[in-house]
């Protein structure tokens, strides 16, 4: 048992912006480096590895501000 | 071969097509665990991607996906992680093989018979399982099982799970059943030869775990991410080895179907478990549809038929995927409009919840508790202590069905952490904490209301939780304690194991605790004795539980091995002793005495029998008894996924 942590509106608001500000950053970054990441993929070997990382961070990024996204609109599971 | 021609000039049109189709296919695949990806791979071709690269981009945002999928029905208690790693490792193997057929055939018969040989798995595929599904769904409609929320496990599950192949048993929680792992390899190998030729596994492994390991099919669903990410990262290794994945296109789709998916994923928990095959089922003959059409144009490339012209051969596939990218359309409605309805209903509910609650007259005022004489095997006032999160969701649930089958009264209280540190970050903060607790207690009210439970809720605030919770029993007179746990990770256990255990350590009645994804579903008890008069008043317990929920019970002793033999033979004689007593209540009973480190003993047994309760009884409140009954109850609490009833003797 804990107590209460459900966090108020204006928290979510904040943590779903920061999360949007960082899905973007990485986005930009990937379409800013485009030629670069696209050019250590084509490499392959262990080059490879780069595309499964960035797919790994994105998704950790992508699915929290997706998640709370959802949340704010009132989309929500049912308990 | 320079591998980044492969790769094509993006435009803003073609991002955002990709993103809508993604997004589609996301909410498809967060409802039925798997699809989309027979839609992706042709979209992407359609924006000039070469093949290869667009089954390798797809595969890279599929891995991805399926993890966020699945942890989020994780969350909702939906995935059977062992179930999902045992079949992904056997579909890595089908999707090896799957490949590797794939390349014989395109080497012996080209293109078109490749074409050909995928078309007719699909067809052969999509008419036997999608027809089994879709009559499945019929055959339920038409005699009202659909409604139910609980499924019933299939005749040829029920005789797989019966037959026992000795070192290859392993338990899984989503059939609440052990079975062979020679039942699952097949399984998993198929659906990874699926996933190779038409890249959506799903339509095996989904059915295959309902129907032939007997997996509820919204458990087979959410296990499916599993096996989808398991699947999905060893192809991107291998694609990306080769250099082949394009992360742009891969990260585009993603950006859409993340959002898709974790929609979809919310959706099922609003649905009975029929609309998952509903969904399925429908796409899956969709899609059969949309493959045999174009069965001619390959047969014709291969000169089995009459040559067709390329004006019939260009709408034979125009319509081909016009009708597969209708078929995700379909189900992305079905889903959309089972979510738009769940949730209208739910908020009716709350809503028709929040007028009764505030008809009911204030606690006490109308009538006294009648006083307890013995809480043993009572079950007459049950307090359900939630703190709002997801995982109080156990507690809540099966607090509601226990005080339905028993006829309970239910008394729901939340807590707000109230000491002077929190009054200090002002009334504001505060304020939102209660708000936020009073919306949860009401959408319990509504619950207990749907069900017809009567049901008393409370925010209530204090610094020391459990000393609180105790204090709310008291004055209601609770005959039981139903609390929530926290995962097993060291960290959360770590601190709220202690407040679980002080809990039941001062606690003057029974204390449940339900971790979130259990339910007890009366499918059998496990009985821990060790003798004494605590064990005895568990056996009561258990006796008057077991009753009320028609549950088999398996009475448990351990023994350690320092034991003496004269120890072994009195936990035998408990164990007679007590099945004999419960075998006179009618009760269907069975005993053993078990060797080894007690809570480890007791978890293995419940887990060996599928359990989904375990009861044991408590020493004392105070003092070195609780200190040493602490380390077992503990352990059993931490490492069973199973609920656990601790029950208390005066």
């Amino acid at each position: 048992m804990a107590t209460v942590t459900a966090a108020g509106v204006e928290k979510k608001i904040v943590k779903t912006l920061a999360l949007g500000v960082l899905t973007l950053v990485l986005y930009a970054g990937l379409f800013l480096m485009e030629d670069l990441v696209l050019g250590l993929s084509t490499l392959g070997g262990w080059f490879g590895l780069i595309p499964v990382g960035i797919a790994f961070i994105f998704s950790l990024a992508h699915g929290a501000f997706t998640g709370y996204f959802w949340d704010l609109l009132g989309v929500r599971a049912k308990k | 071969m320079d591998a980044a021609a492969n790769f094509v000039h993006l435009d803003l049109f073609n991002v955002a097509y990709l993103l809508i189709v993604g997004f589609i296919a996301g909410l498809v695949s967060g409802f039925i665990g798997s699809g989309g990806a027979f839609v992706l791979t042709p979209a992407m071709m359609g924006l000039g991607v070469p093949g290869i690269v667009a089954v390798a981009s797809n595969m890279c945002h599929k891995f991805p996906k399926a993890l966020v999928g699945a942890i989020k029905r994780a969350r909702y208690g939906q995935v059977d992680v062992k179930l999902g790693i045992v079949m992904g490792a056997s579909a890595e193997a089908g999707v090896l093989y799957g490949a590797h057929l794939q390349e014989n055939i395109r080497r012996a018969f080209g293109a078109a018979g490749s074409n050909l040989y995928v078309s007719v798995a699909f067809v052969a595929v999509l008419a036997v399982v999608g027809g089994y599904v879709l009559w499945d769904v019929v055959r339920a409609l038409r005699s009202g099982t659909a409604q139910a929320q609980v499924e019933t496990v299939s005749p040829l599950a029920r005789r797989l799970q019966a037959i026992h192949i000795p070192y290859t048993m392993v338990y899984f929680r989503s059939l609440d059943a052990r079975v062979s792992v020679l039942f699952t390899i097949p399984l998993g190998f198929a659906t990874g030869m699926l996933a190779a030729t038409i890249a959506v596994g799903g339509f095996i492994g989904v059915p295959g775990m309902h129907y032939v390991l007997g997996a509820p099919s919204l458990m087979a669903s959410a296990t499916e991410l599993v096996i989808a990410f398991v699947m999905g990262l060893g192809g991107t290794i291998k694609f990306a080895w080769s250099g082949l994945v394009d992360i742009r296109l891969a990260m585009i789709i993603l950006a859409g179907s993340l959002f898709g998916i974790q929609l979809g994923a919310i959706g099922t928990t609003y649905v009975k478990p029929h609309m998952i095959k509903v969904v399925m089922g429908t796409i899956m003959v969709l899609v059969l549809v949309s493959r045999a059409l174009v069965i001619p144009v390959y047969l014709s490339e291969l000169e089995l038929i009459g040559t067709l012209g390329g004006g019939t051969v260009k709408a034979l596939n125009s319509v081909s995927f016009g009708i597969m990218a209708f078929a995700l359309a379909t189900g992305a409605f079905i889903v959309l409009s089972a979510l738009r309805k769940g949730m209208r209903a739910e908020r009716a509910a709350q809503e028709a919840a929040a007028l009764a609650v505030a008809a009911t007259p204030a606690p006490g005022a109308a009538t006294q508790p009648l006083p307890q004489l013995s809480p043993l095997g009572r079950f007459e006032r049950i307090l359900v202590a939630s703190d709002a999160s997801e995982y109080s969701a156990g507690a809540v649930r099966e607090g509601l069905r226990l005080a339905q089958r028993c006829g309970a009264r239910l008394r729901a209280v939340t807590f707000v952490a109230g000491d002077l540190e929190d009054e200090s970050l002002g009334e504001r903060a505060l304020g939102r904490e209660l708000d936020s607790a009073r919306v949860h207690l009401d959408q319990l009210a509504a619950r207990a209301a749907a069900a017809g439970v009567p049901c008393e809720t409370e925010v209530v605030q204090g610094v020391s939780v459990h000393e609180r919770i105790v204090e709310e029993s008291e004055r209601m007179q609770a005959d039981l304690i139903v609390v929530g746990r926290r995962g097993r990770r060291r960290l959360s256990r770590m601190m709220v194991g202690d407040i679980t255990l002080r809990l039941i350590g001062s606690a003057h009645c029974s204390v449940l605790v339900v971790p979130r994804a259990a339910e007890v579903r009366g499918r059998r008890f496990v009985l821990a004795s060790d003798g004494s008069r605590f064990g005895d008043a568990a056996a009561v317990v258990a006796g008057s539980l077991a009753r009320r929920c028609e549950a088999p019970v398996t009475v448990v002793s351990v023994a350690v091995p320092s034991h003496a033999e004269a120890r072994r033979q009195e936990a035998r004689g408990v164990v007679d002793r007590i099945v004999r007593a419960l075998a006179a209540d009618g009760i269907a009973a069975q005993g053993a005495v078990l060797e080894g480190p007690a809570g480890d003993t007791i978890v293995a047994a419940a887990a060996d029998c599928g359990a989904d309760l375990i009861v044991m009884g408590s020493h004392g409140r105070t003092g070195f008894e609780r200190l040493l009954l602490g380390s077992n109850t503990e352990r059993v609490l931490n490492r069973t996924p199973c609920a656990v009833l601790v029950v208390k003797a005066a």
